[in-house]
Parts: structure tokens; sequence; C-alpha cells
């Protein structure tokens, strides 16, 4: 045993001599957490998810509450110590990871795929989720560099942005929902409806039977729809040869001879009904991408190695494997660790990485919010230029910070506390004060200059202060801190609060009658006065009153309307005092452990489509560990999370 | 408006012929005409001066209070049931429909937090299971009322149900919670059709659906080898693959069967242009009757507009610019003249449904509302208070086995969940409880 019969009952005395009170003693069972229940170690270690939840609150020093003795210092670090040593050893009696799910494709890599399938030249449909438009091909990975100057549009909030080259008559199926705290590549929220079915079917047809597929658009016309009249072999010898490379292709992985069979004996049948060849080929690759085996993704129990070069490369270009993938696949290399590596490395320089920015960035950040962000008009007027809002420009802001931290390979610490940023003319004025408008040109709305600028003024750059997320976690008339620290305690810190309970009202817009003269945090402590509701406000509060000088809008302020001075002073985890935004941001910066974690487990979740379990805090830990050494580095932080055990972990090994 | 001639004239000419002949479909074995049941979904809540009798005089909220979550003024608590005589100005268009109907008030839903009070409103509204009963959602969300009657109701037409919304808006605005009211089950969405046009296609387009013939006879080849590969918890999901190919087989079948029937329907397929939203609504009102009528399906839900969606619309005829129903809701103190005509206008909708359905007359001389429980109702109380209590809903058909012509006011705290318990049993649906369902509305019961 890991740890020592002398350590174990240690454990068990301090849980129950410094918890039992509220978890387990007289019938209190605050939280539905009874440790009195607890009499053995073989007990916890046989319930991983009641474990990891009491380390998680010992970590974030949740537990005990403010009001309650604290654990001494030492005390606190010995137990979480010994918590995360029994969790190692009922992880490694556990064995397996979980596998990851099968899922449908979402709507952007069900995209992705057709258009690497057929090599299109344009787009499939219209894709608003891709936030960015690149104008003249800014985004160039293998350069590992960015550009000073981008241009940019907005398709979500851009006016025209929308408007690209594509197959004229395919309608897309509505877009997949974003989970809560997720992503949309969550297999749980992937479903399939008999009309979503249809659609997928009747897709199938309209592309291929649209009257822009043809030779122009399409990348592999003359190798697949084409028949060369000089080939003098038997056409189903020609069709077989054709579909047994573009089934490997569309199903990514090697394909049964019954399957080919099948798919040959459909273009048999097309033919003999006196179909010409290439409608027969148009509808026989409609078929194929309705199949069940283009359309979902799982692990293949027989094939590890298609199952590996599928999920790396739908997480990193959300999309199929290409054939060099493929064959790394087929040949074993992807299972070793340098083949993997190697792999690694060709597809980050590959633009297809767009992709991986296209979805990743933006859900992570919940900055689809900004998109429905509506401050008073009447409030912020400086909100609104011409028919537009200021979150077309602001929105782009982090998004470009990622890409550059991501293609320069920067320390991800960029995301706390950024040494630059880029910024179009418009968004400068929008900051106010804070901004630098220089004769930057303000006002555009198609295609956006963005420039990259140093930061000087500590306040600003990063993810957390800029005017995007400052704006979509305020309401529209004012800032909103607990959705704020919410955010921050779901994005930054991967430990998102509970929903509150269902019979406490939220806090009203304005204030009422004889509280005009309270600041925000006073009037919401008088809101908050029920002992239930203090555990999560003790940790969610400091996180978001420590951005209270950003207003609805993101602009600074010193003080409220009232003319109360905002009061954002706080302590961090109970451990770091700050008394201004530099000095909250040092403070996430002293934890940056927790932050590397946080992200680490935000990307295995995105690429593995589902929760993390206890087996994969281990993994986390190792990632934390290794990208240490390498600076936090975005490449080297990705890397570790494609070596970890979680990524890796095979179906093959999971159904023993 | 009641004529048949009428209709045409309202819908512009000569866009549509509609069937205005016998039903011919939805028999059922055991009593000749089978019975169906309908949803017709409101937005954002109503004005409460203006929809709910005695409350004439009521405060009109301020802004909004997306906080209050209860009735500014208070209701009666107790239960009663009077004769609809007196109508209000929003029910003004049904007057002439007055015995065909219930209306039903002092239902309330329980809100779960953690959700936005709009996308709950309408993505529970037909399943309001007790908060925090579903596991691994924040939704109180699994499987509706509708499903769960076609399951006994659909066991024979090609749709078991159809999800019609009206929502025209071309921006990816709102989640889908905003935009649904029907679901298969906890995450698992029944998505619905905007579009006239594909919607014409899905229930008429038996030549289409031929062609996709050959092709599920491939791929159900693939997905059978497939789960063969497959673990126990993937082969439990994949399991919506098989179902949804399988629907889609014996929608073909039955649609097959009934080949030379739906040749009869004289619909012309929509074209491709801009309707006003009116009309709009009217056509995709038609595709429902129609299809309740033919027996494609026994089973609709059919939402007016999404929840929330701040981007304005234009209510042609109503304002000269487009305007947001959501902006109006919270700007009552200004705006709520306008908001009572968007109100009316639903109204009007819904009663031109029910004229519709009233002139179809089925093959034991009864008419398609007689057969059919379609109930106008909300999620929210009102726009501004996002209340979840005292919802406006109106119960309309069912014929002898309903007793009609009421206002019932239920008593403080009764579930909304009562009525579509009572709704389901009338369907044939043998459940004990249905949600948080506390019993019947025995007042509408015969």
């Amino acid at each position: 045993m890991y740890l020592s019969a002398l350590n174990g009952a240690e454990v068990l005395k301090v849980l129950h001599e410094n918890c039992a009170q509220c978890h387990g003693k007289d019938g209190k069972v605050k939280g539905k957490v009874n440790l009195l229940e607890i009499t053995d170690l073989d007990h916890l270690k046989g319930d991983p998810e009641l474990l990891q939840e009491i380390i998680d609150v010992i970590d974030f020093e949740e537990m005990p509450p403010e009001d309650e003795p604290p654990l001494e210092v030492g005390e606190r670090k010995q137990l979480q110590a010994d918590l995360e040593g029994l969790r190692f050893e009922a992880v490694s009696e556990q064995k397996a990871f979980v596998p990851t799910p099968i899922r449908r494709m979402n709507r952007f890599q069900y995209h992705n795929a057709v258009q690497d399938l057929f090599g299109l030249k344009c787009t499939v449909y219209s894709l608003p989720e891709r936030m960015i438009r690149d104008h003249g091909g800014y985004f160039k990975p293998a350069s590992g560099k960015m550009g000073d100057l981008v241009r940019v549009g907005s398709r979500p909030l851009g006016k025209s942005q929308l408007i690209e080259p594509r197959l004229a008559g395919v309608a897309a199926f509505p877009q997949d929902l974003r989970a809560e705290h997720g992503f949309d590549t969550q297999a749980d929220h992937l479903s399939m409806s008999p009309l979503l079915m249809e659609s997928f079917l009747k897709l199938g047809q309209s592309i291929t039977g649209s009257q822009d597929f043809g030779p122009r658009r399409v990348g592999i016309w003359k190798e697949f729809f084409r028949l060369d009249p000089r080939d003098k072999r038997e056409v189903k010898v020609v069709v077989r040869e054709r579909l047994e490379k573009f089934l490997r292709r569309a199903f990514r992985g090697w394909v049964k001879s019954e399957v080919v069979e099948r798919y040959v004996g459909f273009v048999d049948v097309q033919l003999a009904r006196g179909v010409e060849f290439s409608e027969a080929m148009k509808l026989v690759a409609a078929a194929i991408i309705s199949s069940p085996r283009f359309l979902y993704l799982y692990d293949d129990s027989e094939s590890d190695g298609f199952g590996l070069a599928s999920r790396l490369s739908f997480f990193l270009w959300g999309s199929l494997p290409d054939e060099e993938l493929l064959k790394a696949a087929e040949s074993g290399e992807l299972l070793k660790e340098e083949g993997l590596q190697k792999q690694f490395g060709r597809m980050l320089k590959d633009p297809k990485l767009k992709r991986f920015c296209d979805t990743f960035p933006a859900q992570w950040l919940q900055l689809d919010r900004i998109i429905s962000s509506v401050p008073d008009p009447e409030k912020f007027p400086e909100f609104y230029f011409l028919a537009y809002r200021d979150s077309m420009h602001m929105m782009m802001e982090p998004l470009l910070l990622f890409e550059t931290v991501l293609i320069e390979n920067l320390p991800v610490t960029e995301f706390i506390d950024s040494s630059f940023t880029y910024r179009s003319g418009h968004l400068e004025e929008s900051y106010g004060k804070l901004g630098n408008p220089a004769k930057k040109r303000s006002g555009q709305v198609g295609v956006l200059d963005f420039h990259r600028v140093p930061l000087e003024d500590r306040r600003l750059g990063g993810v957390i202060t800029n005017a995007a997320v400052m704006t979509m976690t305020s309401g529209p008339e004012r800032t909103q801190p607990i959705t704020r620290g919410a955010w921050l305690a779901g994005v930054i810190f991967n430990n998102p609060p509970e929903p509150p309970p269902a019979d406490v009202p939220t806090l009203g817009e304005n204030p009422t009658e004889g509280e005009e003269h309270l600041t925000l945090r006073e009037r919401l402590s008088m809101h908050r006065k029920r002992s239930d509701c203090r555990g999560c406000h003790e940790q969610i509060d400091p996180l978001g009153f420590a951005l209270e000088n950003f207003n609805a809008i993101g602009k600074w302020r010193e003080k409220y309307e009232n003319g109360r001075k905002v009061d954002m002073e706080g302590v961090l985890f109970r451990k770091h005092k700050f008394t201004n935004v530099v000095e909250f941001k040092d403070a996430v910066l002293l934890e940056k452990e927790r932050f590397v974690r946080g992200l680490a487990g935000h990307l295995l979740v995105f690429s593995l489509g589902r929760q993390l379990s206890p087996a994969d805090q281990i993994a986390l830990d190792e990632i934390v560990k290794k990208s240490a050494v390498k600076g936090y580095r975005m490449k080297s932080i990705l890397g570790e999370v494609i070596l970890s055990k979680s990524f890796r972990a095979l179906a093959s090994q999971a159904k023993k | 408006m009641t004529t048949r001639r009428g209709f045409l004239r309202g819908l512009g000419g000569a866009a549509l012929a509609l069937p205005w002949m016998e039903s011919y479909g939805a028999k059922t074995l055991t009593s000749g005409v089978a019975k169906r049941m309908a949803h017709f979904y409101v937005p954002i809540g109503v004005v409460r001066r203006g929809f709910f009798p005695g409350e004439a005089d009521a405060t009109i909220p301020k802004g909004n209070l997306g906080s209050l979550r209860r009735s500014l003024d208070k209701q009666d608590p107790n239960f009663g049931v009077r004769n609809l005589d007196q109508l209000t100005p929003t029910m003004m268009p049904l007057s002439g429909l007055k015995n065909k109907i219930n209306l039903i008030t002092g239902m309330d839903r329980t809100f779960q937090q953690g959700t936005d009070v709009h996308a709950q409103c309408a993505s529970c509204y037909l399943s309001s299971a007790p908060p925090y009963t579903i596991k691994g959602t924040a939704w109180p969300l699994d499987r509706t009322l509708d499903h769960l009657v076609a399951d006994v109701a659909g066991r024979e037409t090609p749709f078991p149900t159809l999800e019609f919304s009206c929502n025209s808006h071309k921006d990816n605005k709102e989640s889908i919670y905003f935009d649904n009211i029907s679901w298969y089950g906890t995450g698992h969405l029944a998505p619905s059709v905007r579009d006239p046009r594909k919607m014409y296609r899905r229930l008429f387009s038996t030549k289409e659906i031929d062609r996709y013939r050959d092709v599920t006879d491939l791929v159900l080849e693939d997905a059978r080898s497939m789960k063969k590969d497959l673990g126990y918890a993937d082969g439990q999901k994949f399991a919506e693959y098989f179902d949804s190919i399988r629907s889609i087989e014996t929608q073909m079948d039955r649609l097959e069967s009934m080949k030379g029937e739906l040749a009869k329907v004289s619909f012309d397929e929509p074209a491709e242009a801009y309707l006003p939203r009116g009309e709009y609504i009217r056509l995709m009102g038609d595709l429902m009757v129609v299809a309740l009528q033919s027996g494609l399906t026994n089973v609709a839900t059919f939402m007016v507009g999404p929840e929330r969606w701040d981007t304005p619309y234009l209510f042609d005829g109503l304002f000269d610019k487009p305007m947001s129903h959501h902006g109006m809701s919270h700007n009552q103190t200004k705006m709520i003249e306008q908001l009572m005509k968007v109100d009316r206008f639903h109204m009007e909708q819904y009663a031109y449904l029910l004229e519709k359905m009233e002139g179809v007359v089925e093959a034991d001389g009864s008419t398609l509302l007689d057969n059919t429980l379609f109930t106008y109702g909300s999620g929210l109380g009102d726009g501004s208070t996002h209340q979840y209590n005292d919802l406006p809903i109106i119960m309309a058909g069912g014929g002898n086995q309903v007793k009609t012509g009421q206002h019932i006011n239920m008593p403080e705290g009764t579930p909304l969940a009562n009525l579509w318990l009572t709704q389901a049993r009338m369907m044939g649906v043998k459940m004990k409880r249905f949600a948080d369902s506390t019993g019947e509305i025995d007042a509408v019961k015969v």
C-alpha cells in the first residue's frame, strides 16, 4: 500500500476531527457529504469521485469555510498529499482510463471532413461559429510568427463576412450546442434523431448534387469522379480501385473487402440502371458520407493506431486524418512516443491548425456570449456605431492573442498577463482612457485591420481584462461580479461553481430604494445572508470583484455612478492579497500551476468528448509537471496532453 | 374567416389550394377516428392586462424584472369555474369558438436555478420534471409529453410526431433550448422544422425519400458491422443511429402505403419567397393541419416564435418597422399597446387554426378539432416578471371527451403537469404521474 497504516489512520482522524461537525455529526450532512460514513480507507478508495471532491475543496481552500477554524498549514498539506496518494492507488487499481465515447461529428467537423475528403476549393456551407475570417492569409503556423498587421472579419457580427464561395444548394443542419462549461465536441450532446438523419442523407446528396460540385471546385474530380476514356480496364475494376482508396480516407482506417464490395455493388446497380459514370460516383460518395462509419467518431477496438490518428486529427484539425497520418497509424509508428511526436510536430505546422483555433479558444473562453451581449443603448451609447456593436471588434482581441501564443509557442502565462495585444483603431477607442487611438482608422465594419501593439499598462493584456470578456460577463446596465467570478472559476481555474439554490432570487439590475448609496459589494452582501450560500460565494466573489474597475463595456473606472470608490480588494484562494487589478494578476500568476492544470483539463475534455474522471487527474498532474520544465509553452502543453495516458488510452485495452 | 373561401383569400390567393375534403387517414383499429394532440407555444409570455380576466387594471411591470419570477399582483388562489362569457381583449379572436375551448388559469411550473429563464420555460414546457431530479444536466427536462403520447398514439403514422417552428430569424443567436419544446429525452433534441418548403418536402416528397432507400440499406449494413466493434456503452449510444434509420424506413414504408391517399392532397409546394409573418405562420399551420388530417401524424408541436431572440423582425401589418418581441416585453411601460398587438396577433393565428380544424369533417362526421386536443400556452406568465406561475393556457378541442366553454381557475400552486397528465390519459396513455403532477384537471373532463 502507498500509505502506511499509520498515515491512513491519520487521514481519517483529520477528516473526522475537523470536518465532521458539518459533514456527518448529529445528522448534519452539508453538501450531502457524510464523512463519518467513511470508516476505513478502502471505503474512500472505492469512491474516487468523493475522493476527488475532497481533494478539490482542500486544494482550492474551499473547506473548511472561512467562519470555521482553519486547518493548520502543515496539516493541510499533509492531508492533501495523503489523499492524492490514495487517489493514485485507487486509480492504478482501476487501471484503465475511461475510453473516448462514440459521438457523431458536429456541424463543424462534418463540414471540414467533407471539404478534405473531396479536396473542395470552397466552403461547403457557411459557419458563423468560425468567428474570425482570415483576409489575406495571416494565419501561417509553419512560419512560427504572427504578423504585425492582420486583416480579419467577424463572421457572426460583421457585415457580409459570411458571404464566401461555397457549394450552391447545400443547406447545413443546425449548429450544435456547446455543453455547459464545455465544448460542442461533447459526446452526450451529439445525438441523432430521425430528422437529423434525414438531413444527413439529404445533405450528402445535395453536396454531390450541387451545381458547383464539378471539376473546378472538387480537388479529387479527376481521380475519382471522371472516367478516363483511355483506361481500358473493366469499369468495375476501376470503381473498386477508386472506392478502396476513398473509403479508407472516409472511414479513417482499413476497410474490410465486404464493405468495399457492397459499395462497388451499389455503383454497379446505378450503372446498370443507365446512370452515367460521374453521376453514379456522386451517388456512392453521397451514400458513403451518410454511413455511420463516416458520421461517427469512435474507437475501433480492432485498430488502435487508426483510433488514435482520428482522435489526433479531429483535435488539431477538426477533420479527418490525412494519408501520412493514416500510414503512421497503419505501420504502428503512431503508437510509439517518437512517432506520435513526429506527427504532432508536423500537424502543428499545417494550415489546417486554423480549425483548432476556430473552435477551442472561442469555446474555452465562452466568447459566443459576446454575440448576444446588448448593453443598454441609453446608458452606453458609445457601444453602438452605424448599425453595429463594438463587440464585433472586441471579440477579435482574445482570439488573436490565442493564435499568437500558439503559433509563436509562447508561455501560456501570456493568457493572464501579455506584453502585447492586437487592436484595431476602433477597439483602441472603445477602451477610452486606457486605449491608444493614435491615428488608426476607427469604425471599420467589414475587413478590420488589427495591429500588434506592445502593452505597458498591465491592467490590460491577457484574456481576462479585455473588453470582450468584461462586456459579456456584465448585464445590460451594470457589471455582474458573480458572473465574472463564475467565469474566472470555470474558464481560468477549471473549477466552475455549482448553480445557486432554486429559492434565492438574483440581485436586480438597479438598486432598490434605500440601497442607492451602497457599493455593489455592499448590496450583494446584504442580499446574501444565508449561510449555505456563503461557501460558494467566498470562492467566486473575490474573483469577480477583482475586476470591478472595468465597467459593463470594459472601460476603466475608479468610481461608481453614486460616487463611491470602486471596492475591489480581496484575497485569492485565501492566500494572496491584492489591492488592485495588477496585483490580482500577480496573484493569479502565483497560482499558475492551477491555471495550467485548468487549461490542460479543458484541452482534454475538448479532445476526448467527455468529462474527466479521477484517473485523468493523475494525467493532468503529469502534464503540468512536464510542461513546467519547458516554461509552460503552449506547444509543450498541447504535446503533453497528446502524450498523456488519458489521450492515448486505447480502445483495445479498455475492452479487456 | 370561417369559410373555406375566406381562408384561401386570407392566404393571398393562388399559392395554396387546400384539401378540404374528408379526412382519409388517421384511423385506428379500435375507435375508427384517431385521437390527435397538438401544442401551440407562444414565446415570452403575454401582457397580463390583456389576457387574464380580472386583471385589466393589473400593475404594469417596469422594465426587465428578470429576477422577480412572481406575479406583481395577487391572483385568485382558489379553485373556481365560470362560464366563458366575456372574453378579454387578447382572447377576442376566439369569440366564435367559445364553446370549443377552456381557459385554464392558475397553473405553474417550477424554475430550476442554473439555466436561462427563457431557455428553460420553452425547453421544459412539455416536461417540467421536478427540479434537480434529472441527473447530469442543468435542465429539468425529460422525455416530453408529445413523445410519450406518440409512443401510444403514433404507432401507425409515418411520423410519430412532427415539430414545427415559426422562427424566421437568420442568425444563430440563441441555443436550441430557446427554440425547441420537443425532446426525445434529456439532452436528446427532437429538432423542429422552420422552413415551410422543408416541411412540405418531408411530408409529401415520396419521390425524394425513395432515393434514400438504396442508401439506407447500404448504411444499415455498415451500422450492423460497426456495432460489433463497439463496447457496451458506445453500443447503447449508437442505438440512436439505428432508431433514426429505422424511423426513416418505417416512415418510407408508411408513406409508400399512403401514396394513393396522399396523391389526393392538393397542397402546392410552397414557393421560395419571403412571406409576411402572418402568412408564414398560417402556411406552417396549414401544413400541420394537413398532416394531422391526412394521418401523416397524430401528434404535433408548433412554436409560433422562439424564446428571447432579440433580433427584431417585421410583424407585417402591425408595425412599420421590425420589432423585437423580447425587447418590447421589457419595456411594457412604453410598449404595452404594441405588445398587446403581438399577443392578439398570435391569438389570431391560433384561432385561424382552430377554425381550420373545425372545418375538416372526419369519417364519422365529427370534425378534426373534435378529435384533437389543441392547446395554446406559454412558459412565462409575463415577459417582464419572467414568472413561472399563473401561465396563460387555453385548451381547445377534444369533442365530447371534454367539457368546454369554461374559465377554470386552478388553486394556487397547481402544476401545469396536471393538465399534461390529463391530456396524456385522454390520449390513451396509461400513466400514474407525469413529471411533477399532483393530479388531473378534473374540470375539463366530462
